[in-house]
């Protein structure tokens, strides 16, 4: 009824909405985007700047089951570093990719040896000189390989090193490859967890993946399954699924490895379950598909999907029990789950499904899959009224009946005295029953302005949850500005779990006549225009008087002395007694000085430099002043 | 009325009195004194037709004739022979600080005028 914030409903729909709208967080895995990191690799095929974008590009679009053409033989050769251990193995290993690309290995079979036999190499560089001999079908020395690695093992513990080391123990004997493929576990619980879900390895995706794959290079070397608890293999799965682009060549190189590794059947398999269907469950989408597929998104084998449980989410009431999953296909990838039932009740579901493999596969992540849904149902606005009331008396209210999706055909003509009030009901058509939505507004639009003024609607508690929505003219004169006219009326219906929504044009001539004159509207748009300008102002200054009384003012100042003068002329002041000589002479000049200086001080000087020509005066002045006192003395001394 | 007359009478007497009694140095200084005070009164009927901006020059003018009247009474304080008991300064020693004291209020006045 009140008037109130948009954007207050909307923050409050919004995590409804969002919910529907985003995946949700559940244990499930999702299918690698492999279309995404073919096209990455396309799209670098293009031009190539180094020699390991070219190694990463060729090698994994190869994975990909794309043979690149040999033309890329040259460009290999042309951007190769010979100076550099680890560019001639990118160079070796995107000749590989190659069907027909030799390279010249006498060109580099010197710096590879003095790597192999250098006691400052690193880790990596060992690898990278391994590999290259091997690609190029040069010797290694697989002793004193094994004894640098051993060395190396001691003075770097990181990851990356670590991975090197099989990576370099992948090349050479099955042994050594065993014992390498002995520290998996090990490196394994190095890696971090993350929220208890995914594991990875510090330096992100590209050194995640390279590790990974380094457990199975080394692994299938040695012969060996590889060794990673279920458990934490599903985490670095998790890790690898969430990553849908990743920025650099060289992860999704290693990333397309993993993917690999990880739906190869000699392997253990994650499995993934997803939603095929849309997230609304009604009487058009009745079921709900789910595809079971490997990281790859290529099918499993034959598997069978059981709906454990289906959890309303609100009260957590059970609607589902056991319930088993029929395949759509002979290939066992899609499973239907009817799920649009009378007995199941409008809401958002959380299914959990159980997968079972018929035969022995390697699989894993069969248990904690989740599917959600919501199940939603069709509405209709039912016994809805307009009532033109009287502000005071309610007792005379003009009542329209309204039906859906019809408008009143009548013109509307409210004044200030007056409040209009709608009243409707939604029910859910399945059901029967009256039903409470997240939506219920009515707006008015300004025919002029298009300015919209939107009102809840409030529905009453209990079965009938009748919506009532009211507008006064009076009290809610100020939301519309006081601006009189004709507007539109418009109701509007909304929830998640209804299959249609409404927004149904009562009126399009309400003539509502406010009693204030109308405000313009609020310009919003000014917010960000430059504001008007402030010009500083200075302290204005004090009004002073006109010239004229200033000066008339300093004359009258000035006739005192006049009067002075004339005063002493009449009692008799004269010079005679004044006594003539140098030292009445310097007395009166240093005197006048005196004067004299106040006056320049008064104009130019200021007071420390006043006191120094002060003090220079006085001493004339006094010792003058003295003199002439004590003549004037004796005198009167004579004259008593 | 005839309070009017005796406030006349006595004022009459005292202009007597002081014509005969005064001696000649010390109307000087009487004078001096009027002119002092007559300036001071200018300056602040000045002050209260405009205001008192700028106040401190009104200050410095107005103090300036405050000093000069006390200055010059008391020079005429100490040269009253009638006072001799009280004081026991020379006439040249009294004119000696009046110019002293002047000098140190003129500088004060100076400096305060702006």
């Amino acid at each position: 009824m009140t008037s109130t914030s948009l954007m207050m409903i909307i923050l409050v729909i919004l995590p409804f909405y969002s919910w529907c709208a985003t995946p949700t967080v559940a244990a499930n895995l999702s299918p690698a985007n492999i279309d995404g990191l073919k096209a990455q690799f396309q799209t670098a095929m293009k031009s190539f700047s180094d020699v390991a974008s070219i190694h990463y590009t060729l090698a994994g679009i190869k994975e990909l089951g794309v043979v690149p053409p040999d033309t890329y033989c040259n460009d290999i050769k042309k951007l190769v570093d010979k100076s550099d251990v680890e560019s001639i193995f990118h160079a070796t290993e995107a000749a590989r990719a190659l069907a027909n690309c030799k390279l010249p290995a006498e060109e580099y079979r010197a710096l590879l040896t003095s790597t192999l036999q250098s006691d400052k190499s690193t880790t990596a560089e060992v690898y990278y000189a391994v590999r290259a001999s091997v690609n190029l079908g040069l010797n290694v020395d697989e002793s004193r390989v094994e004894k640098r690695l051993n060395a190396l093992a001691k003075t770097d513990d990181s990851v990356a090193s670590q991975g090197y080391a099989l990576l370099t123990g992948a090349q050479l004997s099955q042994p050594i490859a065993k014992f390498y493929a002995d520290t998996i576990n090990d490196l394994v619980q190095q890696a971090d967890e993350v929220d208890g879900r995914t594991l990875q390895y510090e330096g992100g995706v590209g050194t995640t993946a390279l590790l990974v794959n380094a457990f199975y290079e080394v692994a299938e070397k040695a012969g060996v399954p590889v060794k990673i608890d279920p458990k934490q293999l599903i985490k670095f799965a998790s890790y690898f699924s969430t990553k849908r682009h990743v920025a650099t060549l060289r992860s999704a190189y290693y990333l397309t490895k993993v993917f690999k590794y990880l739906s190869d059947r000699k392997n253990t398999i994650p499995v993934v379950v997803s939603r095929t269907t849309p997230a609304a469950v009604s009487a058009q989408n009745p079921s709900v598909f789910v595809s079971v597929s490997n990281l790859f998104g290529q099918p499993v084998g034959e598997i069978f999907v059981v709906a454990e449980s289906a959890k309303r989410k609100e009260d957590g009431a059970v609607v589902i029990s056991k319930q088993k999953l029929t395949a759509k296909d002979s290939t066992s990838s899609i499973f239907e789950l009817p799920f649009y039932d009378a007995k199941i009740p409008r809401g958002f579901y959380t299914i959990h499904l159980t997968l079972t493999p018929r035969g022995d596969e390697k699989l894993i992540g069969l248990t904690d899959n989740t599917i959600e849904v919501k199940v939603t149902s069709e509405a209709a606005l039912e016994n809805a009224e307009l009532n033109v009331a009287d502000r005071d008396s309610t007792a005379q209210a003009k009542t329209h009946k309204l039906t859906y999706p019809n408008a009143l055909s009548e013109k509307l003509d409210l004044h200030s005295h007056q409040k209009l009030i709608i009243k409707f009901q939604v029910k859910d058509k399945r059901t029967g029953e009256y039903v409470r939505t997240q939506q219920a507004f009515i707006r008015f639009t300004n025919k002029k302005s298009k300015k919209e003024i939107i009102y809840l609607a409030e529905a009453v508690s209990g079965a009938t949850a009748q919506y009532k929505a009211e507008m006064d003219l009076t009290s809610n004169a100020a939301d519309f500005r006081y601006q009189s006219g004709a507007y539109d009326l418009v109701v509007i219906v909304g929830d998640s779990l209804l299959q249609n929504a409404f927004e149904w044009k009562v009126n399009d001539n309400v003539q509502l006549t406010f009693h204030e004159d109308s405000l313009a509207d609020k310009n919003h748009q000014d917010l960000y225009l430059p504001r008007p300008e402030i010009i500083h102002q200075f302290r204005v200054e004090e009004k002073r008087p006109p010239t004229i009384v200033s000066l008339v003012f300093s004359g009258l100042t000035l006739l005192p002395l006049l009067i002075l003068l004339v005063s002493w002329l009449r009692l008799g002041f004269n010079l005679s007694g004044m006594p003539l000589g140098l030292s009445p002479l310097v007395f009166h000049a240093s005197h006048g000085a005196a004067f004299a200086l106040m006056f320049v001080y008064w104009k130019y000087l200021d007071m420390f430099q006043t006191i120094r020509y002060l003090a220079l005066i006085s001493i004339p002045l006094f010792l003058a002043g003295h003199r002439v006192l004590a003549i004037l003395a004796a005198r009167r001394e004579k004259k008593v | 009325m005839s309070q009017v007359g005796q406030v006349v009478g006595i004022l009459r007497k005292l202009n007597g009195e002081y014509q005969s009694s005064t001696p000649k140095k010390l109307k000087l200084i009487d004078a001096y004194l009027v002119y002092v005070l007559l300036t001071g009164i200018v300056q602040f009927a000045y002050c209260l037709l405009v205001g008192t901006f700028p106040f401190n020059s009104f200050l410095s003018g107005f103090i300036s004739t405050v000093g000069c009247f006390v200055l010059a009474a008391s020079l005429r304080i100490q040269l009253n022979k009638a006072n001799q008991s009280v004081f026991n300064v020379s006439p040249e020693r009294a004119f000696a600080d009046f110019v002293f004291a002047h000098i140190i209020l003129h500088l004060v006045v100076v400096n305060f005028i702006g």
